[in-house]
């Protein structure tokens, strides 16, 4: 994907430079921020319930081993098929098999994170399955052929028209851009591979422990077909994805929806405690579900991390996020954007050279700590991330250079007279009313969208003595 | 493929502890629930926000009201639909009775779900083609206008989801406040069926530049018939 071959650099740049993305970011961070505090104003008591979803997350985090065997336990006594993927290229490989090993031609998903995070698609293409996005945000990406821009809208980067035209293809005539007519056509174009469909994959939003139930929640319906109508299905779950019972359900189902698009409950939330029974007349004769680790084990047992495992996944953070709100998901190169993708793409990816750049993502504003439904101290968790960087010797060598020389003349107090005299003589041609602009590298690679207080024509230190000299 | 034990020793080495043998006691909750005085408020706030959420709904009191409600909203239109198509009805096998008598003065007939053939992709099919797809539901959710619906032989998960229209049915004490209720009165019904369906109005989408619109996959139009003897 052309995105992902860009530099940094190079992507905040094109987001930059994109006013129908920036726009839209911003239309579309508002309203879904503002739809959540409506919807989390009406409880009265939000602050309570983040407590609660706080205290359960934790919970479940610290004693993960054993909700989750205990999840697998219940799953596998009912005759669910529970595969445990250490890597991505593992997860890819269960699913392959299974796709294989029924001559899936045909696979529907919905929703999945995971899915995006493991690159699934790409590889059932390559053996010859005909993969469908089903939620229509996704769908609309995976034509396109580029990541989310948004965990929860994924194509808002997206205009009606860019739309419509790459519907047009498909459809095989014109198509206005109305929403009314490109919704119309992707529920007539859908409606036959659901009925079709050899295998459906889905997400997982949480996972009940004590009942081996998997709850899904989507507004268009799809989440439904894709778990109703194939013969065989596949979950994908984060291995984090749990909640002790029905009882811890309710906090976190309440948080989600009203988190995420500001919604009481989301059109529809299904709870499923599969396979079918044998009279039943719908439903998966057959299921999967695929748990995944990616790193998450290591997470796990960091204290300094562990809380990044709590997250739900609602996307409240991006929506207050003044990074994110101004360059969109893109920019960040990653398949998790905002806040929360800042904090756990390092850690799931372990690789500071690609994803180093991440945890800079943000001006520690705290407003994604204040926004999270369980409390995530994430601004605090990028600045540790940051220490993590620095720590492991991925600091940039200007960087490095410039420190090594901040202690060498800090630590030697004639030199640093000198400097400065030095830098108040040299600073000259690039002071605009007594701040430096513009000026050579390293210098402008801050400058170049910021400015620098310049030296005090007359140092501190120099002030202090002649005061004394005058007393 | 990772062996289950492998996988959860290794989690209990990361949090430095081996497995607990016995389930974790459960943390405490305490948030304020929301709660309706009796089930005449509840049925409507029930409604109120069904139609908030953009569903019609009624609360009839008798076969008579049953009767009118059904007429309003569908008129003649499935006297038209059975021209083209005479399974344009699609229904769960049992419906409340109320309901079952109504389309029984009106002589609409319904096709049965689970008895419309053998083969899936046949049943698939039919209730895609259908008009109506007309259920009754187990429990209701005042708070969010949501009916909930436990997946059982005799229903059929399609018929509220592949129609272009769904019709609910719900009787007033059936409501309860707020979702907690819900789960928990599933809960106490020991394992729990292979689906439970919570809907709260009819599908929707605000992927295209944050415009809202109806009916992208499942029902365009959603009916709830509040029932209350």
């Amino acid at each position: 994907m052309t995105m992902y071959n860009l530099t940094t650099d190079q992507r905040v740049d094109k987001a930059l430079a994109d006013n129908f993305l920036r726009q839209a970011t911003r239309r579309a961070t508002d309203r879904l921020r503002n739809n959540k505090y409506k919807a989390s104003d009406e409880l009265g008591n939000w602050e309570e319930w983040r407590n609660a979803g706080e205290t359960i997350r934790k919970h479940v985090i610290a004693n993960l081993d054993f909700y989750l065997q205990q999840l697998i336990e219940q799953m596998e006594k009912r005759g669910v098929h529970v595969h445990l993927a250490k890597t991505p290229a593992d997860a890819v490989g269960i699913v392959r098999n299974i796709v294989r090993e029924h001559d899936a031609k045909s696979v529907l998903k919905s929703k999945s994170m995971i899915s995006e995070e493991i690159h699934l698609n790409h590889a059932l293409e390559e053996d010859g399955a005909a993969v469908v996005e089903t939620d229509l945000g996704e769908y609309i990406i995976q034509i396109a052929g580029e990541p989310p821009s948004h965990i929860i809208v994924p194509a808002m980067h997206k205009t009606r028209q860019q739309v419509a035209d790459l519907f047009e293809p498909i459809a095989g005539h014109a198509l206005s851009s109305d929403t009314p007519t490109l919704t119309r056509f992707v529920r007539i174009q859908m409606r036959e591979q659901f009925l079709r469909g050899d295998i459906g994959i889905t997400g997982c939003n949480f996972a009940v422990a004590n009942t081996g139930s998997i709850v899904m929640v989507t507004n268009e319906g799809n989440g439904r077909m894709v778990s109703t109508l194939p013969r065989v299905q596949i979950t994908l779950m984060g291995m984090e994805r749990i909640v002790p019972s029905f009882r811890e359900l309710d906090i976190m189902l309440n948080l989600l929806a009203r988190s995420a698009t500001g919604q009481r409950l989301s059109s529809y939330t299904t709870i499923l405690t599969p396979p079918k029974k044998s009279a039943d007349s719908d439903g998966p004769e057959e299921y999967h579900l695929v748990i995944l680790d990616h790193n998450r084990s290591e997470i796990l047992g960091d204290k300094l991390f562990r809380t990044a495992l709590n997250c739900i996944r609602c996307g409240a953070c991006f929506n207050v996020c003044p990074v994110y709100r101004q360059l969109g998901g893109h920019a960040y190169g990653s398949v998790y954007s905002g806040p929360i993708g800042s904090v756990i793409t390092p850690l799931l990816e372990k690789d500071w050279k690609k994803w180093g750049h991440l945890p800079y993502f943000s001006s520690l504003c705290g407003a994604c700590t204040e926004g999270c439904p369980v409390r995530i101290p994430l601004h605090d968790l990028l600045v540790k991330l940051r220490m993590r960087k620095t720590q492991s010797g991925h600091t940039p060598q200007v960087e490095q250079q410039i420190f090594k020389a901040y202690r060498y003349l800090f630590t030697r107090e004639k030199t640093l007279r000198r400097a400065l005299r030095l830098g108040a003589h040299l600073q000259r041609p690039f002071v605009r009313n007594h701040r430096i602009t513009g000026g050579p590298a390293p210098l402008s690679n801050w400058t170049k969208s910021r400015t620098l207080p310049m030296v005090a024509p007359k140092p501190f230190m120099q002030i202090w003595a002649d005061l004394n000299n005058k007393r | 493929m990772t062996n289950t034990t492998e996988f959860i020793n290794h989690l209990a080495s990361k949090l430095g502890r081996p497995t607990p043998t016995e389930t974790p006691p459960p943390v405490e909750i305490s948030v304020p629930q929301y709660r309706l005085s009796n089930t005449e408020e509840r049925a409507s706030i029930f409604l109120q926000n069904w139609q908030a959420l953009g569903g019609k709904g009624a609360i009839v009191k008798s076969d008579n009201d049953m009767l009118q409600c059904l007429k309003e909203w569908f008129g003649d239109l499935p006297v038209t639909w059975f021209k083209d198509n005479p399974q344009a009805l699609i229904a769960w096998d049992m419906l409340p009775s109320i309901a079952e008598s109504a389309f029984s003065t009106l002589n609409w007939p319904l096709t049965r779900y689970t008895q419309s053939s053998l083969d899936p992709r046949d049943r698939y099919s039919i209730a895609a083609h259908a008009e109506l797809g007309i259920t009754g539901s187990d429990l209701g959710i005042a708070l969010s206008g949501t009916i909930v619906m436990n997946s059982d032989p005799l229903r059929g998960r399609a018929v509220s989801l592949l129609p272009p229209r769904h019709l609910a049915f719900i009787e007033t004490t059936k409501i309860r406040n707020n979702l907690f209720e819900v789960l928990e009165e599933i809960s106490a019904l020991g394992t729990p069926p292979a689906a439970i369906e919570m809907i709260s109005g009819p599908s929707r989408t605000s992927d295209i530049e944050m415009d809202l619109s109806i009916g992208v996959h499942g029902p365009i139009e959603v009916y709830v018939v509040v029932t209350d003897n």
